[in-house]
């Protein structure tokens, strides 16, 4: 068993497709109340890596481990109910329901109401189903006013990329996760929005209290909310630390700029 | 001409021609020849002389784009290229005519049955073929200048002039059934019907009025009256019980204005809706296309049959079933829908694992399979084989009977498709119609999401199942009797046109769904032949003009303009609480969306 400090923990993990190795012997781990970016070029195996601890995709070798417990082999509702949620490189919401619907469905791992209970209106059911909607309000919430209001009633495709990319984080935050996965939140916002979105990562960790995973490229936000570096190249670590440390590696610098190193 | 190349003119015309042909070839001319809709004159039969260049005409006078730019056809131009339209079309019909003609009516008649000197002498106008022909053609021209009227009339004259129209049309194809009700209600019909036929010219006129003009205060002010009334409707929880208290009166007096022939009619579209609502959980809510529906129906029917002590036939006389209960009907049927959700729970775990084009192709043949099993000699002493079973339960209770009365059975499964509605209407605004939601639009997504998606289709499977088998149930209670050829593939295809041409997730737009395919040729039994014509006819009509389905489901027809008053209502609800602050978004890649930054 792993020391149990550690939330996340990837041991060796391999995962190829036909003959292309897009993860080999990863290991990292990611402590609670950290923010650990990972960064890499194109093709190094980042979202892989997201979808293989999501469940998405089986490790073809390794252990993972979440809060010390094997979770290699569970399905991604399994292992969103265990605590892990996330959002994908490409914005996936349900695009014809509304924002406050997507933002309830976060919540549906942590209810319960069955057939019999929704058909007959137990008590029960409706108190729920009315903390479903509360829950839902406060993760959109999290994003100021950009989600609320008039907002809760529009379908989700109505509204702008950035705002899409918010409603996904929303509806992650609505799953009442430990870790929050964030793939290139920032990918197809303006540098305005970017900013903003960087305060928001440091406040799921500092006012909502959770863990956060982000692959990111723009190098401003993982400077400005990582406490450790992940450096992925062709599905191997190629180095991990402060972002100081990493951006100066030398092996870094050249996996994003080629063999002659500016320094 | 008008902006419309003459190429497509030609081409439509052709087209609308080959359709005419098509209708003469299939025998729809000579079957409706004598149908008077209004008057002696207007029969249904002439009007569908006129109806392929209309269609044409209408099609080819559509906006085009021209250089970047919609450009819709002007009023007078439009009517222009109708008529060359129908002209065109017109020509190929009255060649086709002559041809036949000069060729040998019987001759054709070898292949094509419908082809008679009767088809010829109607189209024809009973004044042979050189003499004729002129008046067909000009009945085509009509047509085609009906249609470009249809399109490029002002909206202000041609919305009206078009529901008008169609309620003539509509209230001549019911020349059977709205003066029963007239009678009933105690009215006189004789100024609105003649006797056994269609309107009176001057109830056509009184009819085309009374619709027209009703259209034209529905859309008045631009359909803001409309859009009013639709957003009382939608947003004021009053409207929408008072819309439900109204329905559901109608659907209660119904039978008793209409009488027990039409009774036994709205009885099968009671049927259909319970099989709509079913499989609209399975389709509409989980987003599974399940062809094999056919299956809880024959499960549910069969299982009803053998659980109220129904015989099998055999050829030496009646036999009990191997399995048999003497059960009453009303403990039965809950038997029925648990074991039927079994069934789902069983036809849903091997396609698990399947999507879309595989899922529809499973699902057929497990169908299949059920149709097969009911036939088979191997069922024999269970369901009785082809020859199947009779003596199923009447479900009498105080005193009534559900077989023989068809008033009383269309109460019964009335009180079952309520029981159904209800339960799909509670489930579809609950966590798990939003789990069954959220899986539909993207399965990987609501999956990572924390919805187990393989405990969600199964569920969907169950219940639609269930509520499939109760439809089964109460159709054994109506025949009394059950032979394998009631339980074939076609089922499932209706069913699923109900729920498509409805509307996808929506109840109301079952019962629509229902009443337009089953009652509708119900009610007119001369289409009976031509059910599975015009079944297909309906659906590219609605994948085309409404793909959404007749009665959508809200959620997903909300247009813009509600979000941009509601967004305007919000705006001055929160005042000067916040300017918006304009900005310009990089790159511009964002089109029509706007981002308000504050």
């Amino acid at each position: 068993m792993s020391a149990p400090e550690h939330l996340l923990e990837l041991t060796d993990v391999a995962k190829h497709f036909g003959g292309l190795y897009a993860l080999s012997g990863l290991s990292f781990r990611v402590d609670p109340g950290e923010i650990v970016s990972v960064i890499g070029p194109n093709g190094a195996g980042k979202s892989t890596m997201f979808n293989v601890v999501t469940g998405l995709y089986e490790p073809d070798d390794g252990g993972i481990r979440f809060r010390g417990a094997n979770i290699v082999g569970l399905k991604p509702n399994q292992v969103t109910k265990l605590g892990v949620a996330r959002t994908f490189q490409t914005v996936h919401l349900f695009p014809n329901m509304t924002i406050l619907e997507n933002a309830m469905v976060g919540q549906h791992c942590r209810t319960r109401s069955g057939v019999i209970g929704s058909v007959l209106g137990l008590p029960g059911t409706r108190r729920e189903e009315k903390r479903i909607r509360e829950r839902a309000r406060e993760s959109l919430g999290f994003f100021g006013s950009r989600l609320a209001g008039y907002r809760e009633e529009q379908p989700a495709s109505a509204l702008s990329y950035a705002n899409r990319r918010r409603l996904e984080m929303a509806r992650a935050l609505a799953t009442d996760p430990a870790l929050v996965m964030l793939d290139e939140p920032t990918a197809g916002m303006n540098p305005r929005e970017t900013l903003e979105l960087r305060d928001h990562i440091v406040r799921m960790r500092d006012e909502l209290g959770l863990t956060v995973l982000v692959i990111e490229h723009d190098m401003r936000v993982v400077k400005g909310v990582s406490d450790r570096v992940v450096a992925l190249d062709y599905g191997r670590k190629i180095a991990e630390g402060s972002y100081d440390e990493v951006a100066n590696d030398p092996q870094v610098i050249e996996a994003y700029l080629g063999t002659k190193a500016l320094g | 001409m008008g902006g419309v190349p003459t190429g497509s003119i030609v081409r439509a015309g052709l087209i609308g021609g080959a359709g005419a042909i098509f209708i003469a070839l299939v025998g729809l001319y000579t079957k409706f020849a004598d149908l008077a809709l209004v008057g002696e004159q207007i029969t249904l039969g002439r009007l569908l002389i006129l109806a392929p260049a209309l269609v044409a005409g209408y099609a080819v006078t559509r906006p085009r784009i021209v250089a970047g730019e919609r450009r819709s056809v002007p009023f007078g131009p439009g009517v222009v290229v109708g008529v060359a339209t129908g002209l065109v079309g017109g020509a190929v019909f009255a060649a086709a005519v002559a041809f036949a003609d000069w060729f040998g009516v019987d001759r054709i008649r070898e292949v094509f049955v419908a082809v008679t000197e009767e088809l010829v002498d109607f189209l024809t106008f009973d004044k042979g073929v050189p003499a004729g022909l002129p008046l067909l053609i000009g009945l085509c021209v009509v047509g085609g200048a009906v249609g470009g009227f249809a399109r490029t009339a002002p909206e202000a004259v041609r919305r009206p002039a078009s529901a008008g129209v169609l309620a003539v049309i509509l209230f001549g194809l019911l020349q059977r059934i709205i003066p029963i009700v007239f009678v009933e209600l105690g009215f006189e019909a004789d100024w609105l019907y003649e006797r056994s036929a269609g309107l009176t010219w001057f109830g056509g006129l009184i009819v085309f009025v009374v619709a027209a003009a009703a259209n034209a205060l529905w859309n008045r002010d631009g359909g803001r009256t409309r859009e009013r009334v639709r957003r009382n409707v939608e947003q004021a929880p009053a409207a929408k019980v008072g819309l439900f208290v109204a329905i559901l009166a109608i659907l209660t007096i119904l039978p008793l204005l209409l009488g027990t022939v039409i009774s036994e009619v709205l009885g099968s579209v009671m049927i259909y809706v319970l099989l709509g609502l079913g499989l609209n959980i399975v389709v509409g809510y989980a987003g599974l296309l399940d062809l094999g529906y056919v299956a809880f129906f024959a499960f549910g029917a069969y299982t009803t049959g053998v659980l109220t002590g129904a015989f099998l036939n055999t050829t030496t006389g009646a036999a009990t079933p191997a399995l048999s209960a003497d059960l009453n009907f009303y403990v039965a049927v809950w038997i029925v829908a648990l074991l039927a959700a079994g069934v789902g729970l069983l036809i849903g775990a091997p396609v698990l694992r399947l999507r879309g084009d595989y899922l529809a192709i499973v699902t057929l043949g497990l169908g299949e399979i059920v149709s097969v099993i009911t036939a088979s000699k191997w069922a024999q002493p269970l369901i009785g084989g082809p020859q199947g079973m009779r003596g199923v339960t009447k479900a009498e209770v105080f005193g009534l009977n559900f077989q023989d009365n068809p008033q009383h059975f269309y109460y019964l499964a009335l009180a079952f498709v309520l029981l159904a509605a209800f339960v799909s209407w509670r489930l579809s605004t609950s966590r798990i119609g939003r789990a069954w939601n959220a899986m539909r639009e993207d399965e990987q997504v609501a999956d990572a999401m924390g919805i187990s998606t393989t405990k969600f289709k199964l569920l969907a499977f169950a219940l639609g199942g269930a509520i499939g088998s109760l439809g089964g149930a109460l159709f054994a209670v109506s025949i009394g009797s059950l032979t394998p050829a009631s339980f074939e593939i076609f089922v499932s295809i209706t069913a699923l046109a109900v729920v498509i041409l409805g509307g996808l997730g929506s109840i109301p737009g079952v019962l629509v769904g229902a009443l337009v395919l089953i009652g509708l040729p119900g009610l007119l039994r001369e289409f009976e032949e031509y059910r599975l014509l015009i079944y297909g006819g309906a659906l590219v009509a609605i994948m085309i003009l409404r793909p959404q389905g007749l009665i959508p489901n809200v959620r997903r027809s909300r247009e813009l303009e509600d979000e941009e008053v509601s967004q305007d209502a919000w705006a001055a609800a929160a005042g000067a609480r916040s300017e918006p602050v304009a900005a310009v978004l990089p790159g511009g890649g964002l089109g029509v969306e706007q981002e308000d930054l504050e």
